[in-house]
């Protein structure tokens, strides 16, 4: 094994090789400089494997002597994976700087080299002083590098940070030499074991180091300096700072923390979770890629500051959360500034550059997804173990913190991969990119991908996670360049394998869902066989959402649960902003998943406080809060069945996307939300806030949806838009059901939700084939189009029927179900709401079908053809079905009311054949299906008997009122089609809920941008910040 | 009369750190903060202080048994070597920064270098 002090002589050596040789190749030169760091990477490599598998830390002494009487560094497992990290920034970001380095010549490198091999001492020494030198030697290391920018915002930029660090280095020498003086020694072992910190000026002497440590780490809101310096300088040297230094810095801290108390280590966490969530507030208003980038860094660094402070709460996981989320930092965040380094535009918008190379936007995609924490990135499991062990330790308003903090992450990184992905980019100048500059992005993504996998494989509680389907997705994206059918064919084929492998252990809900998830997706599927080319980039992102539904039906712990909902999450996003117009509805669908989610994990931490498992079934024992992890778990899961206030995602989400995703996204995705929901119910039974039921406060919620849901539809003019509105009502009376909590209720809300998937896969796809036709969405723009696609007709007429609940159809079954539910629960009130919302589905039922089919046929419809083929196959393949549930009820109910009778014994429908019996009273499916079938054959052999007698006419050949019409709009009212009703009841849908989340969002950028004038730009004024924040610190401390 | 040198010090990295704050031109920012420097160093040199101490040599005048009570702590000094040429790096560094700026704006106001801000 290679001594560590080699990783100093090598790059140092190198360092003063190459100023030697000045008339060195420059080629050559730079080689070294890469051969040099490598060398010094591979050291720390061969240390870190060593002390993985046993072997002893290594400690070197320099001078002859012992310390405390020389300097010693000392390589453990921490030093040796962090000065693993920063040589291979540093050799990955030499190789991005390859170009600018040469330009610049010799002395650059030669900088470079020592800038590296300060980390590294920073890292390893165990002697405060020599910490205080090398951290000087790398500040001057990163001014010298950024100067080298000829460019006056870097020059700006430099001088700040020079100041600043000038000045923290002060503080912190004078820090150094009174602990000397108090504790007779600069070995950080020593000084521990002299315990200064038991008298005050000794603990001032230990607080000046440590707050000198935590200044350069860039707290908020003493960091402006820092912003500056990663907004100016060269994004090469915005990645190493980010990157190299940051990790540098936080391990040093963590190495001095052991010298504090732990009152100290809480003002550490409060200042790190300050950072965490004000950086992230400002970011929100930032438009400058750059910029953007110093605040989520100065974010993140402020978050790993924060799990420093609380390492004592944190147990044997620190290192796991603390390694995990300063690895997908460290690797997501040199990948963005590389990345930004490439596209050249400061601009956030004009990042749509991307998409001219599909593969950076790939890129682009692995590194947010990564620093917000989805899996399979090692952040997710960070994130996951340092939510539960903060509830462990009973930190609710650090957990608070740290999820809102994540949130408004979201916001800025989310929007900005939607500009890449979506906004306009017919002006932007072409993309290059050299293969030292794109070599470092993609050896980036790769790190945090493997070491997501790695971190998977030896955690315990990730072991059972099943990464079948992932490879599956994986085997997609390789195959990407097939055309469609082949890819959905291999996509069916994947889904139907899985539900054949997995179908026997399914039962229950389980399998209901099960079927809904996968036998729903392999239909929904079918569809896609109408489109042609290659469909680039579709088929995985379709696998990824049914990969997260299949691993929710399959989840036995409550973090296979949520791993999968990200999952589905993930995919579904990247599916709903592939529509034309999707970008905003898609970021706002994000942010309430991810709202959603965070409100989910917290219940989860909540619910597993005091529970040393983490399988699902802790929901039935929660031993503390309750009702708070009910109520939390409750509106995480309602975020995805869109209930009313958390909606607003909904209609345009579904509405944009293209016409086969959106009845995955309506008919299947929302039914992830009603299974979360019976999942948490089933578990937690009633749940009382003093005595007041919550379940009550459901079913005001699910009505009070269901009528809104059913308005806004009715008074829409876009087709799919009536749709989505209407599964937010429907998904309203599944939720009215299942607050219930009794046989009735449940039956009712189960059989309606596989009603609603027949229904709005049925409507969707019909509605999405006219639309392909017709090349608009505008009703009003419609008409007439029943003789044109009469089969597309038969479809939506009986999708209407189904929903609006009128017999013979199965819609119909559901709705006696839920008022014989009523009766006898009682809640009259709220069912009076829902009993309204059934009247105005008809409503927008009837303008559907009018129209759309009824009335003129415009002029330029009159070419139109029926929908494709392979869009009608599966419309027809579900009404199949729905006939089949409509003739025999008790083929759908009666399995579903064995499944509950364990639940619920009692009001158990009665089945005799065909005929159900409540205690209100019967209904016989078969006997109605007879009778309207009997009554529609004697209607239809009457018209077609008259029809004897019709006369044809053609399309104008009519009165109206003495004048001929020149256009077939004029005889075809459909715009604002419900008029009177709008002005009678409109007021009941004016967009309070859409208002009040806009004003919410101004609200949070207004303070964004009023918090961030702080940063005025002054140097004079960032020293004051750092000097103020001292003296503020002190004072809550001493 | 023992702290008079480590009075001196703090003084002076008090005034260096005002110089700092206060001055508009670039210039007198890094001389405040060369004075803040100083300061530092002293203050480094005056822990070492011992009221009747002599030089860390021992030799006749010095025993090994009593060297404890009368030398003055070496370290410190070879401390503030250090830090002094560390600082010299610091401020060299800072006026090559002056240079620049100057040579951007053509001048050397502080206040006309916030392009960087929010």
């Amino acid at each position: 094994m290679i001594s560590p002090i080699h990783i100093i002589t090598l790059t140092l050596g190198t360092a003063f090789f190459i100023g030697l040789l000045k008339k060195l190749n420059l080629n050559i030169s730079a080689l070294l400089m890469l051969v040099a760091i490598a060398a010094a990477g591979t050291i720390s490599a061969s240390w870190f494997t060593a002390i993985l598998s046993g072997a002893a830390n290594a400690e070197v002494f320099t001078a002859g002597f012992n310390p405390p009487y020389s300097i010693n560094l000392l390589m453990g497992k921490g030093e040796a994976l962090i000065t693993l990290l920063i040589n291979l920034a540093g050799f990955l970001g030499g190789v991005y700087l390859l170009k600018s380095l040469k330009e610049r010549g010799i002395y650059t490198m030669i900088i470079y080299l020592v800038f590296i091999m300060s980390l590294n001492v920073i890292v390893m020494t165990r002697d405060i002083f020599n910490l205080f030198v090398f951290m000087e030697v790398a500040s001057i290391g990163i001014a010298g590098l950024v100067i080298l920018d000829k460019s006056s915002k870097a020059t700006q930029a430099g001088f700040k940070y020079l100041i600043a660090t000038g000045v923290i280095a002060g503080i912190l020498l004078i820090g150094i030499a009174f602990t000397y003086y108090f504790a007779g020694t600069l070995n950080i072992d020593v000084i521990q074991q002299a315990s200064i910190i038991n008298f005050k000026a000794g603990s001032i002497a230990v607080f000046l180091v440590i707050i000198s440590i935590i200044l350069e780490l860039k707290p908020f809101p003493a960091n402006g300096w820092g912003i500056d310096v990663y907004e100016g300088a060269n994004p090469g040297i915005g990645a190493m700072i980010s990157a190299a230094s940051a990790s540098a810095m936080l391990f040093v801290l963590y190495k001095l923390a052991v010298l504090v108390p732990e009152s100290f280590l809480q003002i550490i966490t409060a200042i790190g979770i300050l950072t965490f969530v004000g950086s992230n507030l400002m970011g929100i208003k930032q438009s400058n890629a750059n910029r953007l980038l110093g605040y989520s860094s100065i974010g993140q660094i402020g978050l790993l500051t924060a799990i420093v402070g609380l390492k004592p709460f944190l147990g044997a996981q620190f290192e796991l959360i603390a390694v995990s989320i300063l690895i997908s930092h460290f690797f997501a965040k040199a990948g963005l500034f590389w990345l930004s380094g490439i596209v050249k535009k400061q601009n956030l918008k004009d990042w749509a550059m991307l998409r001219q190379k599909p593969y950076l936007l790939v890129l682009f995609g692995i590194f947010i997804f990564a620093l917000i924490g989805f899996p399979p990135f090692p952040s997710f499991l960070g994130k996951w173990e340092l939510i539960m062990k903060l509830a462990h330790s009973h930190h609710f308003y650090i957990l608070a913190f740290i999820l809102i903090g994540s949130f408004l992450e979201g916001i800025y990184l989310f929007r900005w991969l939607g500009f890449s992905i979506k906004m306009e980019d017919a002006n932007l100048p072409p993309l290059t990119v050299h293969w030292n500059k794109i070599i470092p992005v993609v050896l980036s993504a790769l790190g945090v991908l493997g070491s997501g996998i790695y971190f998977g494989t030896i955690t315990e509680i990730a072991a059972s996670l099943k990464y079948i389907p992932l490879l599956f997705i994986a085997l997609l994206y390789v195959i990407d360049f097939l055309p469609v059918y082949v890819k959905n064919t291999v996509s069916i084929a994947g889904i139907g394998y899985y539900l054949y492998t997995i179908y026997p252990d399914l039962e229950g809900f389980k399998l209901i869902f099960g079927l809904i998830f996968l036998a729903g997706g392999m239909l929904t599927l079918v569809a896609g066989y109408f489109k042609t080319g290659t469909r680039k980039g579709f088929y995985p992102l379709v696998m990824l959402m049914f990969a997260g539904l299949v691993g929710l039906i399959e989840a036995h712990t409550t973090f296979e649960f949520f791993f999968a909902w990200e999952l589905m999450t993930a995919g579904s996003y990247f599916l709903i902003i592939r529509g034309k117009k999707s970008m905003t509805h898609a970021l706002s669908y994000m942010l309430f998943s991810l709202a959603g989610a965070y409100l989910i994990l917290a219940g989860f931490g909540l619910a597993h406080i005091g529970q040393s498992s983490y399988a699902l079934d802790i929901l039935a024992s929660v031993q503390s809060f309750a009702p708070l992890v009910f109520i939390l778990l409750a509106i995480g899961f309602m975020t995805k069945t869109a209930s009313v206030g958390l909606h607003i995602w909904l209609p345009g989400a579904h509405a944009e996307a293209e016409t086969d995703v959106s009845p995955m996204v309506s008919a299947i995705l929302l039914k992830a939300g009603v299974f979360g929901l019976i999942l948490l119910m089933l578990n937690m039974g009633s749940q009382f806030i003093g005595s007041f039921n919550i379940y009550y406060a459901l079913a005001w919620i699910g009505a009070i949806t269901a009528v809104m849901g059913n308005m806004m539809a009715a008074f829409q003019e876009d087709a799919k838009r009536l749709l989505a509105y209407s599964s937010v009502g429907f998904l309203g009376y599944i939720l009215f059901g299942l607050s219930f909590m009794s046989h009735l209720g449940w039956l009712a809300a189960v059989s309606l939700s596989v009603v609603h998937f027949m229904f709005k896969t049925l409507l969707f796809l019909a509605i999405g084939g006219i639309v392909y036709r017709v090349k608009t969405k505008e009703m009003y723009k419609m008409g007439g189009l029943i003789k044109k696609m009469p089969f597309t007709f038969i479809s939506v007429l009986m999708g209407i029927i189904v929903i609006a609940g009128v017999p013979p159809l199965t819609g119909f079954g559901g709705k006696w179900i839920l008022y014989n539910a009523v009766l006898e629960k009682g809640w009259f009130f709220p069912s009076a709401l829902v009993f309204f919302a059934g009247i105005v589905a008809f409503l927008y039922c009837f303008r559907l079908i009018h129209t759309v089919f009824l009335g003129q046929l415009k002029d330029e419809h009159r070419e139109v053809k029926e929908a494709p083929f392979w869009l009608l196959l599966p419309q027809y393949m579900i009404l199949m079905v729905i006939m089949l549930f409509s003739a025999l009820p008790n083929s759908l109910l009666k399995p579903i009311g064995a499944m509950l009778a364990p639940i619920f014994p009692e009001g158990a429908l009665e089945w005799q054949g065909q005929l159900a019996k409540s205690g209100f009273g019967y209904w016989n499916g078969q006997v109605i299906m007879y009778i309207v079938g009997g009554i529609f054959v004697v209607v239809f052999a009457w018209l077609w008997y008259m029809n004897r007698n019709a006369q044809k006419v053609k399309q104008f050949n009519i009165g109206y009122s003495a004048e001929r019409p020149s256009l077939p709009e004029t005889t075809h009212f459909a715009y604002n089609f419900f008029a009177p009703y709008k002005k009678a009841l409109g007021f009941l849908v004016s967009p309070l809920i859409t208002n009040f989340w806009d004003s919410a969002s101004e609200g949070v950028h207004a303070i964004s941008d009023k918090v961030r004038r702080i940063y005025n730009g002054n140097v004079q004024t960032y020293a004051f910040h750092i000097l103020a924040f001292i003296v503020v610190v002190y004072l809550i401390i001493f | 009369m023992e702290y008079i040198s480590m009075i001196t010090g703090f003084l002076l990295v008090l005034l260096g750190l005002w110089g700092v704050l206060t001055q508009k031109n670039i210039i007198k920012i890094i001389i405040g903060f060369s004075i803040f420097d100083t300061g530092l160093h002293i203050v480094l040199v005056s822990i070492a202080y011992l009221r009747g101490g002599t030089a860390p040599v021992i030799d006749k005048a010095v025993k090994v048994t009593e060297a404890i009570e009368k030398v003055v702590d070496p370290v410190p000094h070879a401390l503030v070597l250090t830090a002094i040429v560390i600082g010299l790096g610091v401020t060299a560094l800072m006026l090559v920064y002056a240079l620049k700026l100057y040579q951007n704006k053509k001048t050397l106001e502080v206040q006309s270098f916030n392009d960087l801000k929010w």
